[in-house]
């Protein structure tokens, strides 16, 4: 069974949950537009969904951010106050808060390509239902049993379809904001207990080390970086004044 | 025939592209099941780009039943490996 039919099966079967067996044909009409209608209001409520979320996960970068700003700041005192140690410290934190932030930058950026998708849906299928209205209307008044009720089925199949599509698209953007809150949730306690974890979702070991390597390598430059580009205040005179 | 893309909508496609489908959709098939990530995108770009190409756009105001249904462009193979697998039916 390949992907083609695969696909089509698990969405025709997610168009026949929706499809009632009315009595009447004109009743299932009626019946599929207050479906359509409550799918219209499920997307809505996704869109809606997926903003907060973003917005929970800007607010969480911003704090990584004055974070940062705050630990550039401590490793600038520690330089001037000739602790090299504790700048060292610093500027490793500040390195993991950088990593920290790209990470929800990433989130973010994912959040924003499902929310266009949504809305790209829920036009869409705002289009559809217009148009399902429309025909059911003149399907009702030109009513005779048997011809209507081709004209009933292809209607109804193919906004059905449309509801199976965007359906699918609601769960899966569902899931990817669930999962997005939880890690965002988790990045929260990480930050809170100290503990340091790989919170980027990277998973290959190398991608890590190399991080290390080079976060560790920017560190030292930027501890350089910081010493001989700030021999500020009464420090500066010493070295060269000694001769 | 009409075929969908999912999150994309319906297009048009004439009939003489139906046996290049079946034979991407079989490459698909077996990239999936020999987990193959690169070859599984590849392949499945080549087949939306050439109902993209070849066909043209259903008007969003029809409301036509589909022939074929395709994914999602953006699925991922892990999707792909739970659409065979899932719900208990067909495997690969």
């Amino acid at each position: 069974m390949g992907m083609l039919s695969r696909m089509s099966t698990i969405v025709k079967s997610k168009m026949n949950r929706m499809l009632d067996n009315a009595e009447d044909p004109r009743e299932t009409l009626d019946y599929s537009y207050e479906k359509q209608l409550e799918m219209l209001r499920n997307v809505k409520r996704g869109v809606v969904e997926m903003v907060a979320a973003k917005r929970q996960i800007q607010q969480q970068a911003s704090r990584v951010q004055d974070n940062i700003t705050r630990l550039e700041q401590q490793a600038r005192q520690a330089v001037d106050a000739g602790r090299e140690d504790l700048a060292r410290l610093a500027l490793q934190r500040k390195q993991t808060s950088a990593l920290e932030l790209q990470g929800l930058d990433e989130q973010i950026a994912g959040l924003e390509q499902e929310q266009e998708k949504l809305t790209l849906a829920e036009q869409r299928l705002q289009a559809k239902v217009a148009a399902f209205r429309t025909k059911k209307e003149i399907i009702k008044a030109q009513y005779t049993a048997a011809q209507a009720q081709v004209r009933i089925g292809s209607a109804l199949s193919g906004i059905s379809e449309e509801m199976g599509d965007i359906s699918l698209a609601v769960e899966r953007a569902e899931t990817k904001t669930d999962q997005m809150r939880a890690r965002a949730g988790a990045i929260d306690e990480l930050v809170a207990t100290g503990v340091l974890e790989d919170f980027t979702g990277r998973e290959d070991d190398i991608g890590r080390e190399l991080a290390q390597l080079s976060a560790s390598q920017s560190v030292e430059d930027e501890l350089a970086a910081l010493k001989s580009g700030r021999p500020a205040g009464e420090n500066r005179s010493l070295p060269e004044g000694r001769s | 025939m009409i075929i969908r893309i999912l999150t994309e909508g319906q297009f048009n496609l004439p009939g003489s592209h139906l046996d290049q489908l079946n034979d991407i959709d079989n490459q698909l098939v077996e990239a999936v099941e020999s987990d193959d990530q690169g070859r599984f995108e590849q392949l499945l770009k080549e087949m939306l780009d050439l109902v993209r190409q070849k066909g043209t756009v259903v008007p969003v105001e029809e409301l036509i039943e589909s022939d074929l249904i395709l994914p999602e462009p953006d699925i991922t193979l892990k999707e792909a490996e739970e659409l065979f697998v899932g719900e208990g039916l067909l495997p690969g």
